[in-house]
């Protein structure tokens, strides 16, 4: 039982992994799905031992706009522009792989020895949502299309919630909705803010989006 | 005194700069109204806090205003101790002088500029400078400043069609944040240093917590030359001095007075504060850094000052020579405090902030004459002036003593205080431990000798060039003494230098009081004995000033009385002056340049000179007969061309390189953010902070 976190940020993390390498936008989404699903999992786990409705219901509404409300969009981005993930990126696959492997080791490494300190009990934990982060964040380097920045930019949001749950920042239910809501609000803008950008440019790969048009 | 000054006061000091600002442009469509308005406030304000700080410096009670917020860091505290007092009174004492100025002066200004802007600023700009030195914790200290370097920003390019104001403005403004930038340094390197934000809580926290808990030397080291740094550019001490010869000329007469006068004094208010109330314990290498700055700025500031013709350059130079004056004193009371010399210390600090008060009150002296000679003949530049002591007498003779107390002559003002700095000097040469003290020392009273008598001869050329002979343009032709209230102002600072040359002794005894308060000189044995009129110092070195005026005027009447001997009732004839069958013309006369020209070049080591001569003819193809020839003389401030030229074009390279990295990709921008991020990870773990 004791291992069920690091298997949850276990499967967090690969989905990660996985989304750098993924060619089609549908199981991009999908792998999104799972890792927030991991990620809200391993967050139920953390407040077993003090169960109240607020945090149910806080849980809840995470669940809601991570694996309801953000994929909607996102599909619905997709269906309604007919829009693919673009596949490109700037680093060609292997080398891709080769950096995540030297981000995962680096992770890993004495480097973030200094972090070890805010979550002594659960070191294996807080290095995997390290390297979850770095991951995410190279999501957002390396892929050319804004809708893999998108979800980069969510993943690094999933794995800071796994990064505080290691070091046990849990925060009130009341605040978590608030950054829940925020989510939620990015979640519209953004949908929003690309539907406009792909009526306008035709295209969501950042480098056609070099020059602005009236 | 100590049950009518209470920290009430000091709110309706404020509430009036407030009403001034405020009211100022709330009226700002009449300019008669709003010039009133900002004009009065700022006048009844400055006059209140005079009263706020004479009245605790003289009852040594001092006084604390809290605004509490919910929010730590905004909640700000102010108070005024024995320091703040002080400069409290200087500050006040000019803004009173410069608002009675203004009253006659700023009329000139419209229509052409609004007079409610001037208010608004004006208002601003005393209330931060007051709000500075009473700020008593960093956050509060820190909006003050900012706030004064701000309003003071606006004032500089008040009169904004002209463009050279607006590149001084511009100068100004990088120029002040860079030194905020430094003096953030500076705070947060001491809240690392202490875990305190309070200025009073800063001395005792770094007595009692070890160097290991952050106070290093390094770290102590590094604060004490930021500090140095950053309130040295408000100072304007040579080399940060260039925003000052541009800026304090840019601004309308009344605010140079009070920018020159006052405001760079805020920048060594807080040198004392922190050198001497919150680090009481410098190490000797920066005293020994102060003393050699201070030399190279007073001999570098009155030889710049030598070679300007633009008269409020002029007087900018000087503030420049008199701010290393001022450091002389501070620098060898730290040299002092190092070598475990606290008396001497103490008369140093003396000397120092004497001369704070004395330079205030000649340099506002100079710059409201300035302005009443600029606002009249409508030029700064002095070759285009002559023989206004005909047609403003009043000016003439303010400008006279301000320069005589400038030069140090007794029995005016100046004299005390570079008195002072001179005792403290060569006790310095007699109590140094080593080889590298006594030269330090030698040159400092080598420079400030040289110093004095370069101002001197500066101001004989000024006052000779200004007002005497003859009128050099029709401007001087036409101009008049300005309305009442400025010549009465005038009048009333040319009397301060004499007052306070002849209350030099109550004086300096409040300076020693206000040191005492300092942590460094708590346990001293008192440097003066009390004397009434005449000053005693432990070293054994006496000085009256009461004694030597009485002196200078008896021997002028002496003088008048043995010419009216010997000379008796002769006839006096006016005839006209022989002039070998020339008709004399002001072209005869001595010009600014041409009475400096000597000067510069037997300096022209330093001040690197360039000349270009110009001949036109009357006829081009014959070339032997020229009908004009003209020489034009530039000395360039070795500041700008050795230093912020090559910095700037180092910069423009930089920027030029750095550049490339802003290629408009969002990715390489989030890389950017991720390395930042490893870099900082990589710092972090080699343990380097």
């Amino acid at each position: 039982m004791t291992e069920l976190p690091i298997i949850l940020a276990g499967i967090a993390f690969m989905t990660i992994v996985l989304i750098q390498i993924a060619r089609k936008s549908m199981l991009v989404v999908e792998l999104f799905v799972v890792q927030s699903a991991a990620v809200i999992a391993l967050l139920a786990w953390s407040s077993r031992d003090h169960v109240t409705l607020t945090l149910v219901a806080t849980i809840l509404a995470i669940a809601a706009v991570k694996l309801f409300v953000a994929p909607f969009f996102l599909k619905r981005l997709i269906a309604t522009h007919a829009s693919r993930f673009s596949s490109n990126t700037y680093l060609s696959g292997p080398n891709t792989l080769i950096v995540l492997a030297l981000i995962i080791a680096l992770s890993s490494s004495y480097l973030f020895k200094p972090l070890a300190v805010i979550a002594p009990g659960a070191q294996t934990l807080l290095f995997l949502s390290i390297a979850s982060l770095f991951c995410a964040l190279f999501i957002v380097i390396n892929r050319q299309g804004a809708l893999s920045q998108m979800i980069g930019i969510l993943s690094m949001e999933n794995s800071i919630v796994m990064m505080a749950l290691a070091a046990g920042l849990e925060q009130s239910p009341a605040l978590q909705l608030g950054i829940t809501f925020d989510l939620l609000l990015w979640v519209c803008v953004a949908y929003i803010f690309l539907s406009l950008l792909y009526r306008q440019f035709g295209s969501l790969d950042v480098t056609q989006l070099r020059r602005l048009k009236d | 005194m100590t049950a009518l000054i209470s920290s009430a006061d000091f709110v309706c000091t404020l509430a009036l700069f407030a009403l001034g600002a405020i009211g100022s442009l709330i009226a700002m469509k009449s300019d008669r109204i709003s010039g009133a308005i900002g004009t009065t406030a700022a006048l009844l304000g400055s006059a209140l806090a005079l009263m706020i700080g004479s009245g605790v410096l003289i009852s040594h009670t001092p006084i604390a205003v809290q605004f509490n917020s919910t929010l730590p860091l905004l909640s700000f505290s102010f108070g005024i101790d024995a320091l703040s007092a002080f400069f409290v009174t200087i500050i006040a004492l000019i803004a009173t002088i410069a608002s009675l100025y203004a009253f006659g002066y700023i009329k000139h200004f419209t229509p052409a500029y609004r007079l409610g802007r001037l208010g608004f600023f004006y208002n601003l700009f005393i209330a931060s400078m007051l709000l500075v030195v009473t700020a008593q914790n960093v956050v509060a200290f820190l909006i003050a400043w900012e706030v004064m370097s701000l309003t003071s920003y606006f004032l500089v390019i008040y009169e904004y069609r002209e463009q050279t104001n607006i590149k001084a403005g511009t100068r100004y403004f990088i120029m002040m944040h860079v030194s905020f930038a430094f003096i953030v340094l500076a705070m947060l390197l001491l809240y690392r240093a202490t875990g305190v934000l309070d200025f009073a809580n800063m001395a005792p926290a770094l007595l009692t917590l070890p160097a290991q808990a952050g106070a290093s030397p390094l770290m102590l080291g590094t604060i004490l030359l930021s500090a140095f740094v950053g309130f040295g550019i408000k100072a304007g001490i040579i080399p940060l001095h260039i925003w000052l010869p541009d800026a304090h000329p840019a601004a309308p007469s009344h605010v140079s007075a009070l920018m020159s006068g006052v405001m760079i004094k805020t920048g060594i208010y807080m040198m004392v504060r922190i050198f001497f109330i919150i680090m009481p314990t410098p190490p000797l290498w920066f005293g020994l850094t102060v003393l050699a700055i201070a030399i190279i700025s007073s001999i570098l500031g009155v030889l710049y000052a030598l070679s300007e013709h633009d008269i409020k350059r002029l007087l900018a130079y000087h503030s420049i020579e008199n701010i290393g004056i001022i450091l002389l004193g501070i620098g060898s009371a730290l040299i002092f405090l190092s070598l475990g010399l606290p008396t001497l210390a103490q008369v140093a600090l003396i000397a120092g902030l004497f001369h704070t008060l004395n330079h205030a009150i000649f340099k506002a002296l100079l710059f409201l004459s300035a302005g009443s000679v600029v606002s009249q003949t409508h030029t700064r530049d002095m070759e285009h002036y002559g023989g206004l002591i005909k047609y403003m007498p009043v000016t003439a003779v303010s400008f006279l003593v301000g320069a005589m107390a400038i030069s140090a002559l007794p029995p005016l003002n100046g004299f005390v205080s570079e008195w002072l700095t001179f005792q403290s000097l060569f006790a310095g040469i007699i109590h140094g431990n080593s080889m590298t003290l006594s030269i330090a020392f030698t040159l400092a009273i080598g420079g400030l000798a040289l110093t004095s008598g370069l101002a001197a001869a500066c101001f004989v050329k000024a006052f000779g060039v200004i007002f005497l002979a003859r009128p050099r343009s029709p401007e001087v032709t036409h101009a008049h003494e300005m309305p009442l209230s400025s010549q009465l102002s005038m009048l009333i600072l040319a009397a301060l230098t004499l007052i306070v040359a002849i209350k030099s002794s109550f004086i300096a005894h409040t300076l020693a009081s206000v040191t005492t308060t300092f942590g460094a000189f708590s346990n001293t044995v008192p440097s003066f004995s009390s004397q009434p009129f005449t000053i005693v110092l432990n070293t054994g070195s006496i000085i009256s000033m009461a004694m030597i005026a009485l002196v200078l005027i008896l021997a002028v009447l002496l003088a008048l009385w043995i010419v009216s001997l010997l000379g008796g009732r002769r006839r006096v004839e006016v005839g006209a002056t022989w002039d070998c069958g020339t008709p004399l013309t002001p072209r005869m006369e001595i010009t600014a340049f041409g009475f400096a020209h000597s000067i510069i070049t037997v300096m022209r080591g330093i001040m690197r000179p360039t000349r270009q001569s110009s001949v036109e003819y009357q006829d081009a193809n014959i070339r032997y007969f020229p009908a004009e020839h003209s020489v034009h003389f530039f000395t360039h401030d070795f500041a700008t061309t050795h230093l912020y030229r090559p910095l700037d074009r180092a910069l423009a390279r930089a920027s030029q390189i750095i550049g490339r990295i802003q290629n408009g990709s969002v990715n390489a921008y989030v890389l950017y953010m991720f390395l930042t991020l490893l870099a900082l990870f990589v710092v972090i773990s080699l343990g380097i902070i």
